[in-house]
């Protein structure tokens, strides 16, 4: 076979594919592989199935495949559990907050790690050290404090002398988490000390205002980094559950809609599966869009950092 | 003389120190969204969290000093040592049935001139998936009833339904298999790009000397991702035990308290105590802190280290 002669030598070289031995790793190899991608996406196709079946059947039937699965069928199923569902507000509010978190997720790990990298006033390296250390720090302790801090911003108890604003039931709390990522920064500062000094000297040179040189010039420069930090930004607010848990009443995200069906007994599980559904299309589009930075990001925010 | 100093100098011997004084506050500008951001949702909470572990609180508010007396309840309630259990449980299933997983696919998937791009992105869905609707998928997979996805395949097969996570030996384990689930993709991708940085020399070179698959794989690939593996272990074993999230959404911590962690005990006592366990809920973030120091602090040590390698 052409493709085994071309092998790049890993573990198997090329030659060792005209073996018996060879073949059998490596056929060994591709059907553990194929198991391993069952496992992962069987969930997923249940689901889909699950999400597309009548509630009588669900309750009565217990088949894996749905009874009717004519695209009549399934777009009536579609449209039945959007309906039912009434995700539309949790869409648009979840949109706002990814947008938020983006902003704040670029603009400020952005502007801090370029401060840190390239500017560097008096006193920087000390909020450096500051920012890597509490990156080692569990968030356990500061959950009940910060939750405080918001009832009652930006003071941290209601003893205090003025009387603080609630951020419960806003996107603040989500969006001014974003701004404290030590992981974002320090990407940045990574990428920002990998370009050249000159850059900046001839910007200042030429007049440029540090929030200029920042915005013309060090992000275009900066582009991958910014593109695998959107990202996490982007997708957080689809994903995370937990934050809009503690601090969302009225306001509801996905996530959220979709944990507070689980105890909904009105919202039957084909629904329910069907607002998954619902829940991981935004994901998949980033994921579709970005795949390559994504799978190829990795030397950017894996093992660095 | 790094060129940002002389840069500095340059510029004051041209112009003087006002103009200096000025860049400083100019530069300072940028940095302070982030630094006060740091302050209010980091560097403060941290402090006000551990001090306040010491305080009477009524519901949101500390009162008075009562020295250790949130520790004391924390720590000798019936449930705490339990808790403990069932959170280093979490950790040992977790290194027991995710660890190595991530590794042998990466090794596999290197291999493959079939499929590569294929393989990778399918087996990358469970990452995609929301965390959230991943765990009530995985909550309605072990459901009880034939309605679950187990228990219908049992059913099926013939045999018994099994209770799966409400059966107080299994939920521990349960949760762990989808947590490894939804998170070998990412770990893997991790290896992939360590594998992908093994230069096929060493391989050629160690296959001229006659060395077995199973030679060069344990004498040339081994030692190249030694390192990340060695991170992922300490990563795992810290991340896991901060589990809150999956015991939360998919047992909330039954059946009976068998999948109750530290962590969801803190949420607990934090959130859904009627206000009367603040106080114990802060005493907890620091015994949970006091725990992972020295984790963490061997992460970093670590990590310093092997990032050196590369």
């Amino acid at each position: 076979m052409k493709r085994f002669e071309n092998k790049s030598t890993t573990l198997l070289s090329s030659a060792e594919m005209k073996t018996f031995k060879g073949q059998f790793v490596y056929w060994l190899f591709f059907a553990v592989l194929v198991a391993v991608a069952v496992v992962s996406v069987f969930p997923a196709i249940w689901t889909l199935f699950t999400a597309f079946k009548e509630t009588e059947e669900i309750y009565g039937a217990f088949t894996f495949l749905p009874k009717n699965m004519s695209p009549s069928n399934l777009w009536r199923r579609i449209a039945e559990s959007w309906m039912q569902l009434q995700l539309g507000r949790s869409f648009i509010e979840t949109l706002i907050l990814s947008l938020g978190n983006w902003v704040f997720a670029v603009v400020v790990n952005g502007l801090a790690g370029f401060v840190l990298s390239k500017i560097k006033p008096k006193g920087s390296r000390l909020v450096f050290v500051l920012i890597v250390w509490t990156m080692m720090m569990p968030g356990q302790i500061r959950m009940v404090p910060n939750y405080m801090a918001m009832l009652n911003f930006p003071f941290a108890s209601q003893k205090s002398v003025m009387p603080g604003v609630s951020l419960l039931d806003t996107f603040w709390p989500m969006w001014l988490s974003q701004g404290v990522s030590a992981f974002n920064v320090i990407l940045f500062k990574n990428a920002f000390d990998g370009l050249s000094q000159s850059y900046v000297e001839a910007a200042q040179i030429d007049g440029c205002s540090n929030i200029g040189i920042f915005f013309k010039i060090m992000f275009p420069l900066a582009m991958p980094t910014i593109i695998f930090v959107s990202i996490g930004a982007l997708s957080g607010a689809w994903a995370d559950f937990f934050g809009p848990l503690l601090y969302f009443d009225n306001l509801e995200t996905t996530p959220l809609k979709i944990y507070r069906l689980k105890s909904d007994s009105s919202v039957h599980m084909n629904n329910q599966f069907m607002a998954y559904i619902f829940a991981c299309i935004p994901q998949l589009i980033i994921y579709l869009i970005f795949q390559k930075r994504i799978v190829g990001g990795v030397n950017i925010g894996g093992v660095k950092g | 003389m790094s060129s940002q100093e002389y840069n500095t100098v340059k510029l004051k011997k041209r112009t003087g120190g006002k103009v200096r004084i000025g860049k400083e506050i100019r530069a300072w500008a940028l940095l302070i969204p982030s630094v006060v951001l740091f302050f209010l949702l980091v560097w403060r909470p941290t402090v006000l969290g551990t001090v306040w572990s010491f305080f009477k609180m009524d519901a949101y508010t500390p009162r008075e000093f009562c020295g250790f007396d949130n520790y004391i309840r924390v720590l000798t309630h019936t449930q705490f040592l339990p808790t403990l259990w069932n959170t280093v449980q979490y950790v040992l299933w977790s290194l027991v049935l995710g660890y190595l997983p991530p590794v042998i696919i990466a090794v596999m998937i290197n291999e493959m001139v079939h499929f590569n791009n294929g393989f990778r992105s399918v087996i990358y869905l469970p990452a995609i998936i929301p965390g959230i609707a991943a765990m009530l998928i995985w909550y309605y997979i072990y459901y009880p009833d034939q309605t679950g996805l187990l228990n219908m395949l049992l059913m099926k097969m013939g045999m018994e339904p099994y209770m799966w996570l409400n059966d107080p030996k299994f939920a521990i384990v349960g949760i762990i298999i989808y947590s490894t689930w939804k998170g070998f993709p990412g770990t893997m991708i991790l290896y992939l790009a360590a594998l992908q940085s093994v230069s096929s020399e060493l391989y050629e070179a160690a296959l001229l000397d006659g060395a077995g698959i199973w030679k060069r794989a344990w004498n040339v690939t081994r030692p190249q991702i030694e390192g990340v593996m060695l991170l992922n272990f300490v990563n795992q074993i810290i991340g896991v035990f901060q589990i809150m999230e999956q015991p939360l959404a998919m047992t909330g911590g039954g059946p009976n308290g068998a999948s109750v962690s530290l962590s969801y005990q803190l949420y607990q006592y934090g959130f859904n105590s009627g206000g009367k366990g603040t106080g114990q809920a802060m005493a907890l973030g620091v015994i949970i802190f006091a725990i992972l120091l020295v984790m963490t602090i061997f992460y970093f040590r670590l990590n310093k280290r092997v990032e050196s390698r590369y």
